[in-house]
Protein backbone atom coordinates (compact mmCIF):
# COMPACT_ATOMS: atom_id res chain seq x y z
CA UNK A 1 0.00 0.00 0.00
CA UNK A 2 1.11 3.51 -0.72
CA UNK A 3 1.98 5.76 2.48
CA UNK A 4 -1.29 7.19 3.40
CA UNK A 5 -1.92 9.21 6.47
CA UNK A 6 -4.14 7.55 8.27
CA UNK A 7 -5.95 10.93 8.87
CA UNK A 8 -6.49 11.50 4.99
CA UNK A 9 -7.54 7.69 4.28
CA UNK A 10 -11.20 7.21 3.49
CA UNK A 11 -13.57 4.71 4.08
CA UNK A 12 -12.76 1.15 3.31
CA UNK A 13 -15.55 -0.97 1.79
CA UNK A 14 -15.69 -4.47 0.31
CA UNK A 15 -18.34 -6.69 -1.64
CA UNK A 16 -18.54 -10.58 -2.78
CA UNK A 17 -19.89 -10.57 -5.83
CA UNK A 18 -21.18 -14.36 -6.60
CA UNK A 19 -21.63 -15.83 -9.67
CA UNK A 20 -23.56 -18.85 -9.94
CA UNK A 21 -22.38 -22.02 -12.17
CA UNK A 22 -23.28 -21.11 -15.68
CA UNK A 23 -24.53 -17.78 -15.13
CA UNK A 24 -21.25 -15.38 -15.87
CA UNK A 25 -20.95 -13.29 -18.70
CA UNK A 26 -18.41 -11.33 -18.78
CA UNK A 27 -18.43 -8.34 -21.26
CA UNK A 28 -16.13 -6.23 -20.19
CA UNK A 29 -18.74 -3.89 -18.98
CA UNK A 30 -17.46 -4.34 -15.16
CA UNK A 31 -13.83 -4.15 -15.51
CA UNK A 32 -14.82 -0.19 -17.80
CA UNK A 33 -17.35 1.09 -14.89
CA UNK A 34 -14.42 0.27 -12.40
CA UNK A 35 -11.84 2.13 -13.92
CA UNK A 36 -14.08 4.40 -14.91
CA UNK A 37 -14.52 4.93 -10.57
CA UNK A 38 -10.67 4.60 -10.65
CA UNK A 39 -10.04 7.57 -13.24
CA UNK A 40 -12.21 9.94 -11.53
CA UNK A 41 -10.73 9.73 -8.37
CA UNK A 42 -13.80 8.19 -6.45
CA UNK A 43 -12.18 5.31 -5.04
CA UNK A 44 -8.31 3.64 -5.05
CA UNK A 45 -8.50 -0.52 -5.52
CA UNK A 46 -7.10 -2.12 -2.95
CA UNK A 47 -7.95 -5.38 -2.78
CA UNK A 48 -8.96 -7.85 -5.54
CA UNK A 49 -8.77 -11.74 -5.42
CA UNK A 50 -11.09 -14.43 -7.51
CA UNK A 51 -12.41 -16.94 -5.09
CA UNK A 52 -13.54 -20.39 -6.29
CA UNK A 53 -15.98 -22.79 -4.26
CA UNK A 54 -16.23 -26.70 -5.62
CA UNK A 55 -19.01 -28.48 -4.66
CA UNK A 56 -17.73 -29.89 -1.84
CA UNK A 57 -16.43 -27.03 -0.56
CA UNK A 58 -13.68 -26.67 -1.57
CA UNK A 59 -12.15 -23.17 -1.85
CA UNK A 60 -9.44 -21.87 -3.64
CA UNK A 61 -8.10 -18.09 -4.00
CA UNK A 62 -6.35 -16.38 -7.26
CA UNK A 63 -4.82 -13.61 -7.77
CA UNK A 64 -5.95 -11.05 -10.27
CA UNK A 65 -2.51 -11.21 -11.70
CA UNK A 66 -2.78 -14.49 -12.45
CA UNK A 67 -6.19 -14.52 -14.07
CA UNK A 68 -4.38 -13.74 -17.63
CA UNK A 69 -5.53 -11.05 -20.00
CA UNK A 70 -6.26 -7.98 -17.51
CA UNK A 71 -7.07 -5.43 -20.32
CA UNK A 72 -8.77 -2.57 -18.45
CA UNK A 73 -8.15 -3.55 -15.14
CA UNK A 74 -4.32 -4.02 -16.03
CA UNK A 75 -3.35 -0.98 -14.41
CA UNK A 76 -5.53 -1.13 -11.19
CA UNK A 77 -3.83 -4.56 -10.66
CA UNK A 78 -0.14 -2.63 -10.79
CA UNK A 79 -1.40 -0.75 -8.13
CA UNK A 80 -2.82 -2.93 -5.56
CA UNK A 81 -1.96 -3.73 -1.81
CA UNK A 82 -2.56 -7.03 -0.80
CA UNK A 83 -4.66 -5.98 1.90
CA UNK A 84 -6.27 -9.41 2.40
CA UNK A 85 -4.52 -12.15 4.50
CA UNK A 86 -4.73 -15.95 3.94
CA UNK A 87 -6.86 -16.02 7.27
CA UNK A 88 -9.70 -13.86 5.07
CA UNK A 89 -10.39 -16.38 2.23
CA UNK A 90 -11.98 -18.62 4.23
CA UNK A 91 -14.63 -15.92 6.08
CA UNK A 92 -14.76 -14.15 2.92
CA UNK A 93 -16.55 -17.41 0.95
CA UNK A 94 -18.46 -18.39 3.86
CA UNK A 95 -20.80 -16.55 1.88
CA UNK A 96 -20.41 -18.78 -1.20
CA UNK A 97 -22.91 -20.84 -2.65
CA UNK A 98 -21.03 -24.23 -3.96
CA UNK A 99 -20.11 -24.72 -7.12
CA UNK A 100 -19.65 -20.57 -7.68
CA UNK A 101 -16.81 -17.72 -8.50
CA UNK A 102 -17.20 -14.28 -6.67
CA UNK A 103 -14.94 -11.68 -6.99
CA UNK A 104 -13.77 -9.58 -3.85
CA UNK A 105 -13.20 -6.04 -4.46
CA UNK A 106 -11.62 -4.26 -1.61
CA UNK A 107 -11.77 -0.45 -2.33
CA UNK A 108 -10.87 2.93 -0.67
CA UNK A 109 -13.89 5.75 -1.19
CA UNK A 110 -11.53 8.45 -1.95
CA UNK A 111 -14.68 10.83 -2.43
CA UNK A 112 -15.24 10.95 1.33
CA UNK A 113 -11.62 11.40 2.51
CA UNK A 114 -12.12 15.16 2.73
CA UNK A 115 -14.97 15.24 4.53
CA UNK A 116 -14.16 12.22 7.42
CA UNK A 117 -10.44 14.93 7.70
CA UNK A 118 -12.96 17.75 7.98
CA UNK A 119 -15.09 15.94 11.01
CA UNK A 120 -12.61 14.55 12.36
CA UNK A 121 -10.45 18.11 12.60
CA UNK A 122 -13.69 19.41 13.79
CA UNK A 123 -13.43 17.12 16.73
CA UNK A 124 -16.46 14.48 15.37
CA UNK A 125 -15.36 10.59 16.10
CA UNK A 126 -17.24 8.51 13.97
CA UNK A 127 -18.98 5.85 16.25
CA UNK A 128 -21.60 4.01 13.49
CA UNK A 129 -21.83 3.25 9.73
CA UNK A 130 -23.22 1.05 7.41
CA UNK A 131 -25.49 0.16 4.32
CA UNK A 132 -28.97 0.06 4.24
CA UNK A 133 -30.30 -3.12 1.65
CA UNK A 134 -32.38 -2.18 -0.83
CA UNK A 135 -34.68 -4.66 0.00
CA UNK A 136 -35.03 -2.88 4.01
CA UNK A 137 -36.05 0.49 1.56
CA UNK A 138 -38.64 -1.65 -0.12
CA UNK A 139 -40.10 -3.25 2.49
CA UNK A 140 -40.48 0.56 4.38
CA UNK A 141 -42.05 2.10 1.66
CA UNK A 142 -44.38 -0.86 0.86
CA UNK A 143 -45.43 -0.55 4.73
CA UNK A 144 -46.15 3.19 4.82
CA UNK A 145 -47.69 1.98 1.69
CA UNK A 146 -50.59 -0.60 3.09
CA UNK A 147 -50.84 2.02 6.26
CA UNK A 148 -51.89 4.51 3.84
CA UNK A 149 -54.58 1.94 2.14
CA UNK A 150 -55.48 0.68 5.35
CA UNK A 151 -56.44 4.26 6.76
CA UNK A 152 -58.74 5.07 3.22
CA UNK B 1 -2.42 -20.91 -8.14
CA UNK B 2 -1.29 -19.72 -4.90
CA UNK B 3 -1.54 -16.64 -3.41
CA UNK B 4 1.24 -13.88 -3.17
CA UNK B 5 3.58 -14.70 -0.14
CA UNK B 6 3.14 -11.62 1.18
CA UNK B 7 -0.71 -12.82 2.61
CA UNK B 8 0.64 -15.94 4.55
CA UNK B 9 0.57 -15.34 8.46
CA UNK B 10 -0.39 -11.44 8.14
CA UNK B 11 -3.41 -10.90 10.30
CA UNK B 12 -6.84 -11.11 8.66
CA UNK B 13 -9.17 -7.73 8.44
CA UNK B 14 -12.52 -10.04 7.50
CA UNK B 15 -12.83 -10.97 11.49
CA UNK B 16 -15.25 -13.40 10.87
CA UNK B 17 -17.56 -15.56 8.17
CA UNK B 18 -18.91 -13.36 6.19
CA UNK B 19 -22.86 -14.05 6.02
CA UNK B 20 -24.86 -13.76 2.84
CA UNK B 21 -26.77 -10.83 2.07
CA UNK B 22 -30.55 -10.45 -0.24
CA UNK B 23 -29.55 -11.16 -3.93
CA UNK B 24 -29.90 -7.55 -4.93
CA UNK B 25 -30.17 -8.38 -8.47
CA UNK B 26 -33.23 -10.24 -8.51
CA UNK B 27 -34.87 -8.06 -6.42
CA UNK B 28 -34.61 -5.30 -9.49
CA UNK B 29 -34.02 -7.81 -12.34
CA UNK B 30 -36.76 -6.62 -15.17
CA UNK B 31 -40.12 -7.69 -14.82
CA UNK B 32 -43.62 -6.72 -13.69
CA UNK B 33 -43.45 -6.99 -10.15
CA UNK B 34 -39.95 -6.29 -10.07
CA UNK B 35 -40.12 -3.06 -12.02
CA UNK B 36 -42.46 -1.56 -9.67
CA UNK B 37 -40.07 -2.14 -6.36
CA UNK B 38 -37.38 -0.19 -9.06
CA UNK B 39 -39.70 2.44 -9.03
CA UNK B 40 -40.77 2.56 -5.01
CA UNK B 41 -36.88 2.56 -4.45
CA UNK B 42 -36.80 5.32 -6.26
CA UNK B 43 -39.31 7.24 -5.00
CA UNK B 44 -37.73 6.42 -1.40
CA UNK B 45 -34.61 8.12 -2.53
CA UNK B 46 -36.21 11.16 -4.37
CA UNK B 47 -35.44 15.15 -2.32
CA UNK B 48 -38.36 15.01 -0.50
CA UNK B 49 -41.40 17.97 -1.64
CA UNK B 50 -43.90 17.75 0.64
CA UNK B 51 -42.76 14.14 2.63
CA UNK B 52 -42.79 14.07 5.73
CA UNK B 53 -41.40 11.44 8.73
CA UNK B 54 -44.17 11.35 10.68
Amino acid sequence: MTSVSLDELGPVDYVVVEFPAGASNFTGEMAAELRALVDSGTIRVIDVLILTKDADGTVEATELSDVGELGELETIEAELADLLAADDVDNLAAAMEPGSTAGVLIWENLWAAPFASAARRAGGQLIADGRIPIQAIIASIEADDETATAGD
Amino acid sequence: MPLRPARAGRVGVIRAPVAKTAVVARAVTPGRAPVAKTAVVAAAVTPRVGRRRI
